[in-house]
């Protein structure tokens, strides 16, 4: 099993690997302090920053970090899938170290956010009430949720856009299509159902409140489907 | 040097023979290798050996183990009595040839020969 | 053992027939041909044999074993294609890093040398490379990789002449050195001629011809002369082209044994036919048909 020339595939250029989401995030980043540095001039009422800095849980400026690993998802089939092949290298073996290398990179972004969230928090926002680390998709419980939300979400997003890709590369666009047709029309009834319903409706709005265990079980579940599933449907990817 | 008529280990053959009937290997002395003469004539190893395999095949080189082909003595005789074997045939039958078709007559293509050979 | 051997190898896109019923014996330290038009099949048969894709129908064994999903078997083989696709961030020297992990034979001194030779700019993205340089990079990889059954694929797009010489010099000093079996698919059939040992000619997924090289040279002759006298000579001989200028024809045709010669006493003009031209003339529409050799 040749696992090691897979990982080598990923990481021969490491600047994109671990340079280019970091610089993304950094420029994301300074983007949130100068608002940060605006808004604190702006205003010195410690409520208006306190309300500031409650409402910035929910900002997905985090995104610059993580949307670029979705798409190194992506790309592990569409770039590095076609060169894999061509070097000889199987399908079992390009799917077990690019696993490796996804979950690898995870840990070590999974790390850089969770520093980044604990001194957000220790600061109260970089003195400023901002968040960047600390908010709702990272999680804005104790360190140690950051530490496994963060890795649970960045693994999922890998996997699902890896398997997302690898349908494509099957079936064409087409089936992705549908694919995302279904989920909507699972939406929409859900929605419907909560207009029609009122007892549905309180049920599906407890499962926003529903705490962080089963939210992790949720991801954990939506990055193992992922996972699975571009490792069944890897085996019988073609080259293009 | 080498072209489409024939098959190239016949023509490769045929040029190592040249080249010891003008005295370049002169007898008892080395023949390139195969891949020397592969990556010179740029052709496949496999082709060049055959040429030279062609040459140990009818006795003008022999092999040394380990060294390599050398010229056999008494390859230059041998060569000249057979390409003298075949000189009728390649050369004097095509001259013949086209001298009747030219309205040449055997007396006058004779003294054409006489005259060419003394100048 | 073979180096590859397939049988009734087919491989269909929805409506096209690439590789169509494909049976071929290649036998192991030996230069190959795979020629044919473009869309004849050839990268097609070339990433079934590589297990890149899989096969509709048929079989096939590298080296005596399936080499789909055969990592011993796949290991022993390097397919740099003409289309290659590398990741948008890669430089190329980052391709000869990971190829130089890949291939255990991988000769890191020869694949800088090639680098030199062919004057490769290995810190530049490989998007930003130029056709030639890109055909560069297979090539070192093909050569540098040594690998006991390696593909060529169109090795030389967009590359001058001098490099195409160079490449032709490294192959035949390396392939001397280190004997493997090689698999050439080239237009440049004239250049790559007396290169190949053996060819194989593919045509819309089938093949046209399995020959050794030696015995197609010769194989065809082109007469000219009197429209008359050529197409008397051609009566009862196996033409695969032939052309017609006022009184005057010439024909390619199949030569048998001392055809040259009744053609020289016909008072016709007889040259010989090239590999590439007689390929040419057996993938023409017009004349197709499959001839034995």
């Amino acid at each position: 099993m040749r696992i090691r020339p897979v990982v080598n595939l990923h990481t021969a250029n490491r600047f994109t690997v671990i340079g280019q989401p970091l610089m993304i995030m950094s420029f994301s980043f300074a983007v949130i302090l100068v608002v940060g540095i605006i808004a604190n001039s702006v205003t010195s009422s410690a409520s208006d920053l306190t309300d500031m800095y409650q409402g910035m849980r929910w900002n997905g400026a985090i995104f610059a970090l993580l949307g670029p690993l979705m798409g190194f998802g992506i790309a592990a089939m569409t770039q590095y899938f076609p060169l894999a092949t061509g070097l000889g290298l199987t399908r079992r073996e390009f799917a077990r170290g690019t696993a490796l290398v996804f979950l690898g990179l995870a840990a070590i972004f999974t790390v850089v956010v969770t520093i980044g969230k604990v001194i957000e928090e220790a600061t109260t926002g970089w003195g400023l009430h901002i968040r960047f680390f600390d908010v709702f998709y990272t999680g804005v419980g104790p360190a140690w949720q950051t530490l496994i939300q963060t890795f649970l979400v960045i693994s999922a997003f890998m996997f699902v856009g890896a398997a997302a890709t690898t349908m494509v590369n099957r079936w064409g666009q087409f089936s992705l299509w549908i694919l995302l047709a279904l989920f909507m029309l699972a939406g929409l009834c859900a929605v419907m159902g909560a207009i029609l319903n009122d007892e549905f409706a309180a049920w599906l709005f407890s499962l926003l409140s529903m705490g962080w265990v089963p939210w992790m079980g949720v991801v954990l579940a939506i990055g193992i489907i992922g996972a699975v599933a571009w490792a069944i449907l890897v085996r019988r990817a073609q080259a293009r | 040097m080498l072209d489409d008529s024939r098959p190239l280990f016949v023509q490769i053959a045929e040029q190592i023979e040249n080249d010891i009937l003008d005295g370049t290997y002169p007898e008892e002395t080395a023949v390139p290798s195969t891949n020397e003469l592969a990556a010179f004539l740029r052709i496949n190893p496999a082709t060049a050996g055959k040429g030279l395999n062609r040459l140990v095949d009818s006795g003008i080189l022999y092999k040394r183990r380990g060294i390599g082909m050398f010229v056999a003595t008494g390859a230059t005789r041998q060569l000249k009595e057979s390409r003298q074997t075949s000189f009728a045939a390649e050369y004097v039958a095509p001259l013949v040839h086209e001298a009747a078709k030219l309205g040449i007559s055997t007396k006058d293509l004779i003294a054409l020969i006489t005259k060419e050979a003394q100048s | 053992m073979t180096a590859i051997s397939t049988r009734d190898l087919a491989k269909t896109y929805k409506d096209v027939r690439a590789v169509d019923g494909v049976t071929i014996d290649l036998e192991p330290g030996r230069i190959y041909g795979l020629l044919g038009r473009n869309g004849a099949g050839k990268t097609t048969l070339m990433q079934l044999l590589t297990g890149q894709i899989f096969a509709t129908k048929g079989a096939m064994t590298v080296f005596g074993e399936n080499p789909v999903e055969n990592a011993e078997i796949l290991a022993q083989t390097c397919f740099i294609q003409e289309s290659q696709k590398y990741p948008d961030t890669f430089r190329a020297r980052d391709v000869l890093t990971v190829a130089a992990s890949v291939y255990p034979n991988w000769d890191d001194s020869f694949a800088g040398r090639l680098v030199d030779d062919f004057r490769l700019p290995t810190k530049r993205l490989i998007k930003k490379l130029s056709r030639g340089q890109l055909s560069a990079i297979g090539i070192i990889i093909g050569l540098a990789s040594r690998a006991p059954l390696t593909f060529f694929d169109e090795p030389y797009l967009g590359l001058d002449a001098v490099a195409r010489q160079i490449f032709y010099d490294r192959l035949l000093s390396d392939f001397a050195e280190y004997p493997r079996t090689v698999v050439l698919s080239t237009h440049h059939i004239d250049e790559a001629a007396n290169l190949l040992e053996h060819v194989v000619v593919l045509d819309e997924g089938r093949v046209l011809l399995d020959s050794d090289t030696e015995e197609l040279r010769g194989h065809a002759i082109q007469i000219s002369g009197r429209a008359a006298d050529v197409d008397a000579f051609v009566a009862n001989r196996e033409v695969i082209a032939q052309e017609r200028m006022g009184g005057l024809a010439s024909a390619t045709l199949i030569a048998n044994e001392g055809d040259q010669d009744a053609a020289q006493r016909a008072d016709l003009s007889v040259s010989p036919v090239s590999l590439q031209n007689l390929i040419v003339h057996l993938t023409t529409d017009a004349q197709r048909s499959t001839v034995t050799a």
